[in-house]
């Protein structure tokens, strides 16, 4: 059977915000403000990419209030986890033996390299 | 920069360049989120080492045993606890910002429970064994009972949260601490230090460990 890649996570912006919430125990929940830092994304952008997983059930937001402040916190669904466990082991079996730490010629785009990984 | 920009599923994103990102920003976020780090244990261990060294340093060369400790060691002690609570407190806030969940409020009850365990373990049981210092027990466990209750304590409470590397690593404590009690007056201290030195420098490697572990690669 060929592996395929779930194409909603197969995209560098969104397989980083899957795998940050994905760091969390189950149910946890990561505050937007939070999950931006650590992405460095735009709210702008982050609000699009976070819209798409939602539509897909991979997350859900909830807003919360604090007096006059606003929050949003978004976890990782159990079918958005279920998605990336899938998306790992597709991962897995179209790379086979293939060393990932291997140096790509567009490695530098993602910011990834193999010193990286390791340090 | 914006990196869904010319990226079509399957096109501009091979699966090694995913494999790679997948793992780094996973291994980013378990440091991000892990209240316990593997530094925070390391310092622990050299705490473990420097403290109940000190102690083993100051009450070996006593004839009869007084378990009288020096002022220095006392002061050295003080300054490594107060700095790894500072630090503790930091990190586990830093890696709770912005996190709410049903495991957020259990680690919060596991903090605050082993924070009691080691007031009881200490501010409690410690003077209370002083007290009979005359009594055999108390030659027989000067430094190690209130680890022992400690570890114990840990062990149990880790266990019903299932937190099964924190319950190791107690059950580590309080079986390090008994056999401590072994060591005789002054001994007791140095197997403390040297044991609870090695169990912290174990939980760090296993946690460095766990944090590096690879999503793709087996």
């Amino acid at each position: 059977m060929t592996a395929e890649l779930d194409p909603l996570i197969h995209v560098p912006t969104r397989l980083r915000i899957v795998a940050t919430l994905a760091a969390l125990p189950d149910g946890d929940a990561l505050s937007f403000t939070r999950l931006q830092d650590m992405l460095g994304l735009t709210p702008g952008n982050l609000i699009i990419q976070l819209r798409k997983l939602e539509e897909a059930e991979y997350i859900s937001r909830t807003k919360t209030r604090n007096g006059s402040a606003q929050k949003t916190m978004v976890t990782l669904t159990s079918q958005g986890r279920a998605a990336l466990r899938d998306y790992a082991r597709a991962l897995r079996d179209l790379l086979g033996g293939v060393d990932i730490d291997a140096p790509s010629p567009d490695d530098t785009v993602y910011e990834v390299s193999a010193d990286r990984m390791r340090s | 920069m914006d990196d869904t920009v010319g990226t079509t599923p399957g096109g501009g994103f091979d699966p090694r360049q995913a494999a790679a990102l997948l793992d780094q920003a996973t291994q980013q976020a378990r440091r991000t989120f892990t209240p316990l780090t593997p530094l925070l244990l390391t310092f622990r261990a050299v705490v473990a080492l420097v403290v109940f060294g000190g102690c083993w340093l100051s009450v070996r060369g006593q004839h009869p045993y007084t378990g009288d400790i020096s002022g220095w060691a006392i002061a050295v002690a003080v300054g490594l606890v107060v700095i790894n609570i500072a630090w503790t407190a930091w990190v586990i806030g830093r890696a709770g910002i912005g996190v709410s969940g049903p495991a957020q409020r259990k680690w919060q009850a596991w903090t605050g429970i082993m924070a009691m365990a080691w007031i009881i373990g200490y501010a409690i049981a410690a003077p209370g064994w002083h007290a009979v210092a005359g009594h055999p027990a108390w030659e027989l466990y000067p430094a190690s009972a209130p680890l022992l209750i400690i570890g114990l304590a840990g062990a149990a409470i880790a266990a019903a949260f299932r937190y099964r590397p924190l319950a190791i690593t107690s059950l580590a404590i309080a079986a390090t601490a008994a056999a401590a009690g072994f060591g005789g007056p002054a001994g007791s201290w140095l197997i403390l230090g040297i044991g609870l030195c090695v169990v912290f420098l174990g939980a760090a490697a296993f946690t460095a460990r766990r944090q590096r572990r690879s999503m793709v690669r087996p």
